[in-house]
């Protein structure tokens, strides 16, 4: 079927490439949506029943048509532009955050045949991208000329230096005894032995705390910190804007999600179910606990933050780290 | 040592801080979805209402105001006429201006005939301050003491 669709399109003109990619853009495009939906719908149900509440319960069978509603909403809300705005950098913002976790997600192996894009150093590249994102967040917080906003942005640049290093660390563990950076071949190096998650309990742990940190979920949310900092770098936008900004940041949960998937829980390797299938169970599990955090752990101080990442997870990886040097070099 | 430590009780505090939430998740939740379900008022006393009497099939009001002189906050305003041939006054207007009721349930207790009582409504709004004050009398229509249809 997709193939007849991609025919379809090159020969609307687009040529082979062309079609492919627009073909893959909107099929990534239009799951991501999905995703987005259903993950802010989990996150309200899971925060309400955490606190006994029930959640969004009008729009649709148990208020799951509650978030397309408001997705309407904010498409037909007015665009502002606050008047002491950096214009281009501000409009620019929200379309680069939200570029990189596009690409990301065309990184993850779905499954033993099909990548939308396959690169011998997938993991590389994908963690180099997810570097972007803060950029964008930083451009979103610097142009909107607020003091709370830049406060924002600040704050997530110096998270994401911190938190990229144990991530790169743990990742980096994991490669070792994968012997490849390519995620195809992490997958498979588990299929043939266990999940790195047993191999590699210290480097999961890591990880899982260093893509928390990442999305700026809770207990690291401090980039925008409702209570400190009114709504953080996105304290300017409105509408649709606003909801790129909310698009990023769910998509990035995902897509980390899946990638810690990919790392550490075996991917789309599992029993009976098709691969696609056994991937997104395993990232869903991997954001569940991401909400499930972010209802039960305070905010952390910024310099607590900071202490927590360079006193304490990097040493503890670079440790990890050479542990498992030893370990795979002593093992030849 | 002591910082293995304090990361050890740090990880242990943590996983059972998500213990406690874990298990509130799985808890029935306590919201009551409020147009679509109703609370159990039975034990509510919402402002009072005239009670209707089966015998009768009306309410038992005498216009005595017994109510009227006992309530504290004044709100009750009863006028009464005598039925003819009858020894029993009728009451012709039973007005409860709910704006300065307390609830207190006086007017209750004190009634000769057992005929007030506190109603079950609970959610009651309005826009004006003369909405405020309750006919009790309205949900009887015509009286049949007064229509000499009893006697």
């Amino acid at each position: 079927m997709l193939g007849g669709a991609r025919d379809w399109l090159a020969g609307l003109g687009l040529g082979e490439f062309g079609a492919t990619v627009v073909l893959g853009v909107a099929l990534i495009m239009g799951f991501l949506t999905f995703n987005v939906l259903f993950l802010i719908w989990l996150e309200r149900k899971v925060s309400a029943h955490i606190q006994r509440r029930l959640g969004p319960m009008e729009v649709g069978p148990h208020g799951s048509l509650q978030t397309v509603a408001d997705m309407v909403k904010l498409l037909g809300k007015q665009i502002l532009t606050p008047v002491a705005t950096d214009k281009f950098v501000y409009i620019l913002a929200p379309v680069l955050v939200f570029v990189p976790t596009l690409c990301l997600a065309s990184l993850i192996p779905i499954s033993g045949a099909e990548a939308f894009a396959e690169l011998p150093y997938g993991l590389v590249v994908l963690i180099a991208l997810s570097g972007i994102s803060v950029l964008a967040i930083f451009m979103a917080g610097w142009a909107s000329n607020n003091k709370y906003a830049v406060l924002g942005g600040m704050r997530s640049v110096s998270q994401v230096i911190a938190y990229e290093i144990p991530i790169l660390l743990a990742a980096l563990s994991v490669v070792m005894i994968a012997q490849s950076m390519n995620l195809r071949e992490i997958v498979m190096a588990q299929a043939r032995g266990v999940p790195f998650i047993l191999l590699q309990p210290v480097a999961g742990v890591l990880f899982f705390i260093g893509i928390t940190a990442e999305t700026n979920r809770a207990p690291f949310d401090i980039p925008e910190a409702e209570s400190e900092l009114v709504g953080g770098f996105h304290t300017e936008y409105s509408g649709m804007r606003f909801a790129m900004f909310f698009f990023a940041e769910y998509t990035n949960m995902l897509v980390l999600g899946a990638l810690g998937a990919t790392l550490f829980l075996g991917g789309w390797l599992g029993p009976w179910l098709p691969g696609p299938v056994w991937l997104l169970l395993k990232a869903y599990a991997v954001v569940f606990v991401m909400i499930w955090m972010r209802w039960t752990f305070p905010r952390l101080r910024f310099d607590q933050l900071m202490s927590f990442a360079w006193k304490l997870l990097i040493p503890v990886a670079l440790v990890n780290l050479v542990i498992t040097a030893f370990a795979v070099g002593g093992g030849r | 040592m002591t910082i293995v430590r304090r990361v050890w009780v740090g990880a242990k505090s943590l996983l059972i801080g998500l213990g406690v939430t874990g298990r509130h998740f799985f808890r029935k939740p306590v919201t009551l979805q409020y147009p679509h379900e109703k609370p159990d008022v039975s034990h509510w006393g919402g402002p009072i209402e005239l009670k209707t009497f089966p015998e009768t099939g009306t309410h038992d009001c005498i216009a005595c105001n017994a109510c009227t002189r006992i309530c504290p906050s004044e709100c009750i305003d009863i006028e009464g006429k005598r039925p003819e041939g009858s020894k029993k006054m009728r009451a012709t207007k039973f007005a409860l201006d709910f704006s300065t009721c307390s609830l207190c349930g006086l007017c209750v207790d004190v009634c000769p005939t057992d005929t007030l009582q506190y109603s079950q409504r609970y959610d009651e709004s309005m826009y004006t301050r003369p909405a405020t004050v309750n006919d009790l009398l309205k949900p009887f229509g015509e009286d049949p003491y007064l229509t000499g249809k009893l006697t």
